[in-house]
């Protein structure tokens, strides 16, 4: 049966009835056999009737406290870890063919998703990233002759990758809690969560039932994306060079800017933890970090350096690796592929195949029906995944040596998942911190950063807000 | 060269050249593709462990399709060869860099073996008429065939295609640097080839050593062909005309070319130019040259083959449009269509992954599985763009970008 997914929630517009105006013309995406998504069509008074509304929403929703927002969002959360809660089935039956992901895969997703959108979670953000959340409601003193306050955009513009589900939802829920209206324009793979989220919303929490609209459009191509960088005070961009180098020369000045461009990660074993007890586990820990979004998310693992002198030899925990990869491919089966990236697991399984016919080093082990593929190499030398489960073994004398090699992606590295002894650990992370990682932590972890992780290196909530000092001349100075 | 490569090439090239252009029957491609198969398997021991793992040794076999492909990104990987490599005559390398950094390399043990498929092909494709043409006459296709067969390929260079007027020796003008300024580049090699061997030695190549077009030489010939009248035969690669129009824009020039005059494409943009839809960019050669949009012809190759395909003739026979048009593999050649996850063949109209059984790649390895998405129709195929050019899905990083944010 196909499925129709309307991407767009849009709230209450002022003066109109609930709902998109009726006179838009909608299209439909064909995004698979068995799914299309339709999608208003905007023209510029639409959207410029749908821009005054969300800004007016914004000023609005300065006045609410900010724990009447917590408590909200961490509602809708609830709801969507509730497994008696139809939100919950209706997303993952939606989710299913729309972002080609498996049932078992949907499921997992939005479990570790939103169990980072719970009030008790997004509280701690507040708190890590502001000390006193208080600061988002009014002045507050913040040390001698210095009074703060600090308050979010009246409009955000959320523009997703199309991607991991969840991860427009996650930017939805940043701008929230600084008292932010928001407009976001999921990616492709990525439109359920945030309209049904918005949906929610909406019913859950009155003071944000006008202060958040959701709508697809092909990026680039419509009037409100440019009338809205035209409006929106920051601009939140996910996505390759393209789409990011597009909404950033076309944001003003005067709005922030924050990007949230591909990255990847790598993995690192130390010997240590290659005994015959425990490599076993650790290549169980790695499969479930690597299959984990099929493979697709910024946090998944491209490759994993594994030391050499441990019990168990590289070589032979590669096999253990294949074992866990296709254990968890029976439990979380891997979703649907496009031809792209079905094609580029054939040249990259092919080719790696020559190479191991060619009498080196390098071993194969791959799945017969699923797309999973380990590739042990026979050098140290780091090439990206095709993504989709495929994942390499890199043989290493020392995992100090790693973080120098991996100079070529500097810029672009992310997480480094680190399963070693614990008097290592500082060490490793200093170096790869030079290399460029952000974030050093377990293969258990990797897939789930906590909400007030450093993004990308930076502070989440500390780029949607602007701080306003009031200095007083303090009695006691 | 070994004895046994060049007895294998020298039958090969004997058959390529003696074919009428009809497909061969399919106990005939049989025969070859098992010869080779079997030469290849004794000759490249990585192949045969490559196929061993697969199941398949030559006398396994039972039919060519069963032949083990290899990914055309594992010329990447490794050179891969049926013969000794140190005997090869020339090497040539794909453009395009990839993550890996490393580019495709065609080892190439017998260039005379490249020349016979490339010349019966171009020959038919490009320099045949239904009016008499260049060919003698042991090597004119078959005419007997009917024209309706959909299998018949000069009858469609009727004299309304804007084809009618070539004839032996049409000059070459080529959209790509001299082959002995760029020995890798097989489409080089390929247009000096036939400027020997079909044009009579007349034309030249217009692009330099450093890569930028000789405008002012192009401009010169295009103008003498103009007016002496001779038709001529514009090749290149896709992104140097976007150049090249480009140029003649800012100039605000065109020309008239003589009918009969042909334009060959290839290789589409790399993201070396901009991109242009075909539509767009065959009315902006056709405007800019004064020829009909049916005297414009894609080839489509790659270094890792060693035949092409062109699209010209049943365009040119039946007015099909631009998206309507297929390439033919010649003879020698069989292409199935697979489905881009189980890699079954599929039927005809449905899209999948191209993967080619080339006979002239008996110096590597026959069968290989692109990243070129198509449809296979009655007597060939569609091609619809590449797989790989696609966005992939998800925050993690895409070869692409990673390569365009500047990874050495």
């Amino acid at each position: 049966m196909k499925t129709t997914f309307d991407a767009c929630h849009i709230p209450h517009l002022s003066g109109g009835p609930p709902g998109p105006p009726a006179t838009l013309v909608w299209e439909t995406i064909e995004i698979s056999d068995d799914a299309s998504v339709r999608y208003p069509v905007w023209p510029s008074d639409a959207a410029e009737g749908l821009l005054e509304s969300l800004c007016e929403a914004g000023e609005r929703l300065a006045y609410v406290p900010v724990f009447e927002l917590v408590e909200g969002i961490g509602r809708v959360a609830d709801r969507f870890l509730d497994w008696s809660d139809p939100i919950r089935r209706e997303a993952i039956d939606f989710l299913i063919p729309t972002a080609g992901v498996s049932k078992e895969m949907a499921s997992e997703i939005l479990t570790g998703m939103a169990r980072d959108w719970t009030a008790e979670r997004i509280t701690e953000l507040l708190r890590r990233e502001l000390g006193d959340p208080g600061v988002l409601d009014g002045f507050r003193r913040l040390d001698a002759g210095r009074t703060v306050r600090a308050r979010g955009p009246l409009l955000s513009l959320h523009v997703g990758a199309g991607t991991v589900p969840g991860v427009s939802v996650t930017s939805m829920i940043r701008a929230l809690l600084v008292k932010s209206a928001v407009l976001l324009k999921p990616g492709l793979g990525d439109v359920v969560l945030p309209v049904l989220f918005a949906k929610a919303l909406a019913e859950e929490v009155s003071a944000l039932s006008d202060a958040v609209a959701v709508t697809y459009w092909p990026g680039g191509s419509s009037p409100l994306e440019s009338l809205a960088l035209q409006r929106a005070e920051v601009v939140i961009g996910y996505g390759g060079n393209e789409a990011i180098t597009s909404l950033r020369v076309r944001t003003p000045v005067s709005a922030r800017f924050i990007a949230y461009h591909h990255r990847l990660s790598v993995g690192l074993v130390g010997r240590e933890r290659l005994t015959a007890e425990l490599a076993p586990r650790v290549a169980r820990s790695v499969a479930l970090a690597v299959s984990m979004f099929d493979q697709r998310g910024c946090v998944s693992p491209h490759a994993i350096y594994v030391e050499e002198g441990g019990e168990v030899a590289p070589g032979e925990w590669a096999a253990l690796l294949a074992s866990a990869m296709a254990e968890v491919e029976a439990e979380i089966p891997g979703g649907r592929l496009t031809t792209s990236e079905a094609s580029a697991v054939h040249q990259m399984r092919g080719s790696a195949e020559l190479r191991e016919a060619s009498g080196s080093g390098v071993r194969v082990f791959r799945s017969n029906q699923g797309f999973w593929t380990v590739i042990l190499e026979d050098e140290m030398r780091f090439v990206p995944s095709c993504l989709n489960r495929v994942v390499s073994v890199i043989p290493t004398p020392d995992l100090g040596v790693v973080a120098a090699s991996l100079g070529g992606i500097r810029l672009h590295l992310q997480t480094v998942a680190v399963e070693a002894a614990e008097d290592r650990q500082q060490m490793l992370a200093e170096k790869l911190s030079a290399a460029g990682a952000t974030r050093v932590t377990s293969f258990e972890m990797a897939p789930w950063p906590p909400p007030w992780w450093h993004h990308d290196g930076a502070s989440v909530l500390a780029g949607l807000i602007r701080w306003i000092d009031l200095e007083t001349t303090d009695p006691g100075s | 060269m070994s004895h046994a490569f060049s007895s294998l090439a020298r039958d090969l090239g004997r058959a390529f050249q003696e074919s009428t252009g009809e497909p061969w029957p399919d106990e005939v491609f049989e025969l070859w593709a098992r010869r080779i198969f079997a030469y290849q398997v004794e000759t490249n021991p990585v192949y045969a462990a490559f196929a061993g793992k697969r199941g398949v040794t030559p006398s396994t076999l039972e039919h060519w399709t069963e032949i083990p492909w290899v990914p055309a990104s594992a010329f990447k990987a490794l050179p891969l060869v049926s013969g000794d490599a140190s005997r090869a005559q020339r090497v040539f390398r794909t453009s395009g860099t990839t993550a890996s950094g490393r580019r495709g390399e065609h080892h190439v043990l017998d260039l005379d073996l490249y020349r016979d498929s490339l010349i019966p092909n171009m020959r038919r494709y490009l320099y045949s008429s239904g009016a008499g043409g260049d060919e003698p006459a042991d090597r004119r296709p078959d005419s007997g065939l009917s024209s309706d067969s959909g299998l018949s390929r000069d009858s469609g260079l009727s004299s309304d295609s804007g084809l009618s007027k070539d004839g032996p020796g049409r000059p070459i003008l080529a959209l790509t640097p001299d082959p002995a300024d760029a020995p890798e580049s097989s489409l080089s090699f390929m247009l000096g080839v036939a400027l020997e061997e079909l044009s009579g030695g007349e034309g030249g190549f217009f692009i330099t050593r450093d890569g930028v077009i000789d405008t002012r030489g192009l401009d010169e010939a295009l103008m003498e062909a103009t007016a002496c009248g001779t038709p001529i035969l514009l090749a290149g690669t896709a992104f140097a005309f976007v150049h090249w129009l480009d140029e003649l824009t800012e100039r605000g020039r065109r020309f008239d070319l003589p009918p009969g005059s042909l334009i060959m494409e290839t290789g589409g943009f790399k993201g070396r130019s901009r991109t242009l839809e075909r539509p767009e960019f065959y009315a902006s050669l056709s405007e800019a040259h004064g020829i009909p949009l049916d005297a414009i012809v894609n080839e489509y190759g790659m270094t890792e083959m060693l035949s092409q395909f062109y699209d010209a003739p049943v365009a040119a026979t039946s007015g099909l449009a631009l998206e309507a048009r297929r390439h033919v593999p010649p003879p020698w050649v069989r292409t199935r269509v697979l489905d881009p996850v189980t890699l079954s063949p599929l039927p005809l109209g449905e899209p999948g992954l191209l993967c080619h059984v080339d006979l002239a790649n008996a110096g590597s390895v026959l069968t290989i599985l692109t990243e070129d998405l198509g449809f296979a129709v009655e007597d060939g195929f569609r091609v619809l763009g590449r797989a790989q050019g696609a966005e992939l899905r998800g925050c993690s990083l895409a070869i692409d970008d990673l390569l365009s944010g500047g990874l050495s």
